[in-house]
């Protein structure tokens, strides 16, 4: 692969993590904090290549075109090889800019349950302090089951609670569920709720929702129903439900 | 434009180079007027559930990693351009024995991801470095680091146990791959590319040096971090959720498929950790043995080695440091954590 090309690859590789850092879709596949890291990797991948191409274009220039590298032995010493499998960096390229994969959804929940949280190892260090005194509390669908499952206070008995998720319709069941990163979508698992009908909202306008559409509900907890046989998937009577918007952040950390 | 690289790439052929030939520059521009037409139908190709986890996980594994590769080529660059090798000579000792523990206990300034460390490694070998400890360097930098300990502690609360115990067992498979390497290893099992020596730069030529090493260690472990990435999305989507929940009781078989999973998920080093911590059913040791193999050796990390050290250097280094890792593991779980549990 002539110099050239890797250069192109390289700015068009970089730019487009500089393209989903800005615009914030790099959100739906690794944490946020990774945006500093994401833009610095990108900008030094645009950066190298334009200096590169710069300095080959200069040397061509100077009429030292069978010598451009005298000095900087790297270059003409390390691509004896040809680099096919450079062209490998192509791939991210196009599946950031033509295919820009959504987060991961309801396919994710049904392949991955297995790896759903079966113990609040991560959460118990805090106890589950009070929620707040307002009327409906809004709160992440892992803190939710996390206390559904194994807060012994009882601190959601009771109290009507705000959830926002994705729809998941899995044999009969409708269920919210969100995913949970801790540092890229790899390493995605899933938590999830499962909705019954109660107040204004019947069986029937629950199991119509569209698959992997995003809701908000609120409602209550059924007290003593996260088990360890049903994986910790706690139930819950909906009063309200209204269609909204992907979020910008998917994931729950 | 015209480079000395192009012209010395097609020296081996016996037809000279014609004007008019097509090079991999209009290549590239047909590969992209192609994709961009053939968008909608990419996309709707790409509308089954599976292969749109697939594509989303890959993604995410590539912009989680690419930066941390960056890194490296960057750290690697710089050790080309401004550490002389009579430095690098002076500071780690002479002798393999001593230079693998020094190797080992480096790796904890290293606070990156597993991708960081491998073209660090290569420039290390690269500059004069006994390859026994550009090994160790190369396995511990990932596991060992303050940021993957931090972390460790925070996905396993009030089990401090774990942390030492993955430190531990980590630390010992780079120090024994090291000396297994110093007593065993053959230099000719690594491709010749990689153990070239830069020559000595000055002045001016320093910065020149810097850009294009860092440029070109990217250009040629890029492709095989995407390669990696690519089959580690593949097995996400094919390994069947049911591995993790059947490993309760059969602690070696629990042990074996943990340390399969390690390879074939491809985790981020500082993310394993609360991967392991949510998979009660499992118990500790098999935990373990998953912290410690996957920093040390998966598919990503293969593909990188087999692109940067050659293939026949990683068909034999990944199978042993895969052994080693499971041993070195389950030792410490049962030195640190006393048993299964």
């Amino acid at each position: 692969m002539r110099r050239e090309t890797q250069n192109i690859l390289l700015i068009l590789l970089g730019g487009a993590l500089l393209k989903i850092a800005i615009t914030g879709d790099y959100l739906r596949y690794v944490k946020p904090s990774q945006q500093p890291w994401v833009i610095g990797g990108g900008a030094v991948m645009v950066a190298l290549g334009v200096v590169a191409m710069v300095r080959d274009l200069l040397a061509a220039r100077a009429g030292a075109a069978a010598a451009p590298v005298e000095g900087g032995g790297p270059a003409c010493d390390e691509h004896h090889h040809p680099a096919r499998s450079a062209w490998l960096l192509m791939v991210p390229v196009l599946a950031v800019f033509l295919v820009a994969p959504p987060a991961l959804g309801s396919d994710s929940v049904t392949r991955t349950q297995a790896r759903a949280p079966q113990s609040s190892a991560a959460r118990d260090a805090v106890a589950f302090p009070p929620l707040s005194e307002d009327q409906v509390v809004p709160l992440a669908v892992s803190d939710f089951v996390a206390r559904a499952g194994w807060d012994e206070t009882g601190t959601l008995d009771g109290r009507t609670v705000s959830l926002s998720g994705f729809i998941v319709q899995d044999s009969g069941s409708t269920l919210l569920a969100r995913m949970v990163i801790g540092c890229c979508a790899a390493d995605a698992f899933p938590v999830t709720v499962s909705l019954a009908s109660g107040g204004g909202v019947g069986p029937a306008e629950l199991a119509e929702l569209e698959q992997d559409s995003w809701i908000e509900v609120t409602g209550q907890v059924v007290p003593g129903t996260a088990t360890r046989q049903n994986r910790y998937r706690p139930d819950f009577t909906v009063a309200s439900l209204r269609q909204i918007p992907t979020p910008k952040r998917p994931y729950e950390f | 434009v015209e480079t000395v690289s192009d012209i010395e790439a097609h020296v081996g052929e016996p037809v000279r180079r014609r004007r008019g030939r097509i090079t991999s520059v209009e290549l590239l521009c047909v590969v992209l007027v192609v994709a961009i037409l053939g968008q909608p139908w990419l996309q709707s190709v790409l509308d089954v559930p599976a292969l749109r986890t697939g594509a989303t996980v890959f993604v995410a594994v590539c912009v989680q990693a690419l930066p941390f590769l960056v890194l490296g080529v960057l750290i690697s660059g710089g050790i080309a351009a401004f550490v002389p090798a009579r430095v690098l000579c002076r500071v780690i000792p002479r002798r393999d024995g001593p230079a693998v523990g020094v190797a080992g206990l480096a790796g904890v300034a290293l606070p990156g991801c597993e991708c960081a460390s491998v073209p660090v490694a290569r420039r290390l070998i690269g500059q004069g470095v006994a390859p026994a400890a550009a090994l160790t360097f190369l396995l511990a930098a990932p596991a060992v680091n303050p940021v993957v300990m931090v972390a460790t502690a925070v996905a396993f609360p009030g089990e401090p146990g774990v942390v030492l115990a993955r430190f531990l067992g980590s630390l010992g498979t780079a120090m024994v791959m090291g000396w297994l390497w110093a007593r065993w290893g053959k230099l000719e099992w690594i491709a010749e590319r990689a153990l070239r020596r830069l020559p000595e730069v000055s002045g001016g030529n320093r910065w020149r040096t810097f850009a294009e090493t860092a440029r070109a260690d990217l250009v040629d472990a890029g492709g095989f971090l995407v390669l990696g990435a690519l089959i580690a999305a593949a097995m996400g989507v094919l390994v069947p959720s049911e591995w993790f929940g059947v490993l309760g009781e059969q602690i070696v078989l629990g042990v074996l498929v943990m340390a399969a999973l390690a390879v074939v998920l491809a985790l981020c080093s500082e993310a394993d950790a609360f991967v392991a911590a949510s998979l009660s059913a499992v118990p500790m040791l098999p935990k373990l043995v998953f912290l410690v193999v996957g920093p040390a050796i998966d598919v990503k990390l293969f593909a990188l080695q087999a692109g940067t050290f050659g293939r026949s250097f990683a068909l034999r280094f990944a199978p042993v440091t895969f052994v080693v890792a499971i041993g070195c593991a389950v030792l410490a779980g049962w030195l640190v954590l006393g048993g299964v549990r």
